[in-house]
């Protein structure tokens, strides 16, 4: 057999054993965060009703999960940086203060909320608003010939600007004790507070903005060629570009809008796949939103099992696991750089 | 086959800002011959490559094959013209074979399904590049020289008719090297246009049937490649004498039979 089919073998082997894997980590964990948490499921009366609560806060955790997830790698993808997450363009953040804001209206009684929204809908809301905004002003700069640099440099701006008001508005909760718990739970993270109607309103943003990014596995597999060699090759590159930008804000807005501000799972989930299932993003896309799921359903069955006085904020526990992870994964491509 | 223009340049023009790159360049390049693009550093040959790949705006008039080339889309573009850079910036743990079949994006549907052609055409571009031994290697771990044979491979995968290359000699050993060489002229004979940015003057000799010299981005000779790499334009753009007395010189085992 030729050596490129006996190692393609190989690499077909080695993908479907990390997708059986993937798979079986996804089922266990939806089976844990459904079984685990407080109350009894033993009681009849209880059963369907702590069921549905569980299920929906499992459906949460796993669309931002898988969004959050899906976005690293296209990020990671089109800035040719493994160091960068969905964070990078400034989105994250404009729907984190997006968020915050349409908090702020909705206790304060502000006209703003009384649109013909249900209240529940006005953070997802204010979260997609705050994310298109940011996006509308990186669109700007993101013209057929700018520079990725000049891209991160917006982005990062963008980032600033919008922490420096997210933390305004947190200093302005602080005189409602509410308002200000409400604040501090949404920036750290967290997936307990989700309605059946808020999900159902992203559960289709995530899977179109998933399979957007899916379609377009051969323009970001060029891109890691870079702009010119792809460009050559017959990629539209500035068009590759927006529509990665335009889709990853769509997730990051989404993955916020149910599961607050989560960190870390768009940066450690492609890097801890890249190894198992390749570089194309073809493969890496679908296993990257498997395990970004599967990850943060885990992280929020830990959230509510975790004794503590209250409820550990997601966010935390994505920082506390992710960022070892991310120094073992950096050091064995340190190891392997040096071994050759 | 030499008579058909494959690219026609009129007054084309690149510029930076206020700094003029390439000013007024004009020439034009059929197809079945390889042509050297000779000039000393910050002449313009790779910015010129550039430009004729689509990787620069310019101003002045392009046409590639016939057509003009603002009217051409990216994948149009791409499967008439290929260009392989001098430093590519890929670095990724891809397998050789689906690098070079990065050379077929042009041809894909957005499902990204390569059929038979496609397959033939990566097959055709390995064997040519003597590539297909590292098939199944991850493109990040082979060496220098050996990532610029897997990138020509990719840029053959295009079955473009123009080929450009920029500096594809440079770390290659002697065996490659000369067999790039010998591979360029067999592209030439099967009605490719080659266009080659070469440092090498006695390369460029070797291979091409004509050579464009560029000077601080202006095009100062063009012509057979006897004409250009002669005394007088090498001694006025590199300002060095030829001297035509070298002692030995190599040739693959395939050139063996043809005086060198």
């Amino acid at each position: 057999m030729h050596p490129f089919y006996e190692f393609w073998r190989a690499a077909l082997v080695k993908t479907a054993l990390t997708y059986a894997v993937l798979l079986v980590l996804l089922v266990g964990s939806v089976a844990l965060a459904l079984l685990v948490g407080h109350g009894s499921l033993a009681d009849p009366a209880l059963r369907s009703t702590l069921l549905g609560l569980r299920a929906t806060r499992v459906g949460a955790a796993l669309l931002a999960g898988a969004a959050l997830a899906t976005g690293g790698a296209v990020v990671q993808g089109v800035f040719r940086d493994p160091l960068v997450s969905p964070s990078i363009l400034g989105t994250t953040a404009g729907a984190s203060l997006g968020g915050q804001l349409a908090m702020l209206a909705l206790v304060s009684g502000s006209p703003l909320a009384n649109l013909a929204v249900s209240a529940e809908m006005v953070l997802p809301l204010g979260c997609l608003l705050g994310a298109g905004l940011s996006l509308a002003i990186v669109l700007t700069f993101c013209r057929e010939r700018t520079g990725t640099l000049t891209l991160i440099l917006t982005g990062f701006i963008l980032s600033s600007l919008f922490l420096a008001l997210s933390s305004f508005i947190t200093s302005l909760a602080q005189d409602s004790w509410d308002m200000s718990r409400a604040v501090v739970s949404f920036t750290l993270g967290g997936v307990g507070g989700v309605s059946t109607r808020q999900l159902f309103a992203v559960l289709p943003l995530v899977g179109i903005g998933i399979l957007a990014c899916w379609l377009w596995s051969d323009n970001l597999d060029l891109l890691l060629s870079g702009e010119d060699e792809a460009g050559s090759l017959g990629v539209e590159v500035g068009r590759a570009r927006r529509w990665a930008v335009t889709w990853v804000a769509v997730l990051a807005a989404a993955a916020i809008a149910v599961g607050g501000n989560v960190g870390f799972v768009g940066l450690i989930v492609p890097h801890t796949l890249r190894p198992l299932v390749g570089v194309r993003h073809r493969r890496l896309i679908p296993a990257c939103a498997l395990l970004g799921g599967a990850f943060l359903v885990a992280c929020d069955v830990i959230a509510r099992v975790f004794p503590s006085r209250s409820e550990l904020p997601l966010g935390v526990i994505t920082g506390i696991i992710g960022a070892p992870v991310f120094l073992i994964l950096l050091a064995r491509s340190q190891r392997e750089v040096s071994h050759g | 086959m030499a008579d058909e223009a494959l690219i026609e340049a009129q007054g084309l023009t690149v510029r930076r800002g206020n700094h003029v790159l390439l000013d007024q360049i004009s020439f034009s390049l059929g197809a079945g011959q390889v042509v050297a693009l000779l000039g000393p550093n910050g002449a313009g040959k790779s910015t010129l490559l550039k430009a004729l790949a689509g990787l620069l705006p310019f101003s002045g008039e392009l046409r590639l094959d016939g057509r003009e080339a603002s009217q051409l889309g990216r994948p149009e573009r791409a499967r008439l013209v290929a260009y392989v850079p001098q430093h590519s910036a890929l670095d990724a743990a891809l397998p050789v074979r689906d690098v070079v079949a990065h050379g077929r994006f042009a041809y894909r549907d957005v499902w990204g399904r390569p059929d038979r052609r496609d397959d033939a055409a990566i097959d055709r571009a390995m064997q040519l590049t003597d590539t297909r031994r590292l098939a199944g290697r991850s493109f990040s771990r082979l060496s220098y020289g050996e990532r610029r044979l897997v990138l020509l491979a990719r840029a053959l995968a295009t079955e473009a008719r123009v080929l450009l290359l920029d500096e594809p000699t440079a770390a290659l050993d002697v065996t490659h090297a000369l067999g790039l060489l010998h591979l360029l002229r067999d592209l030439a004979s099967r009605g490719a246009l080659v266009m080659v940015a070469l440092h090498q003057l006695n390369e460029a000799a070797q291979v091409s049937d004509r050579a464009l010299l560029l000077a601080s981005g202006h095009l100062v000779a063009a012509g057979s490649a006897a004409e250009v790499i002669s005394v007088e334009p090498v001694r006025r753009v590199y300002g060095v004498e030829i001297v035509p007395a070298a002692q030995f010189g190599f040739r693959t085992p395939a050139e063996k039979d043809t005086p060198p």
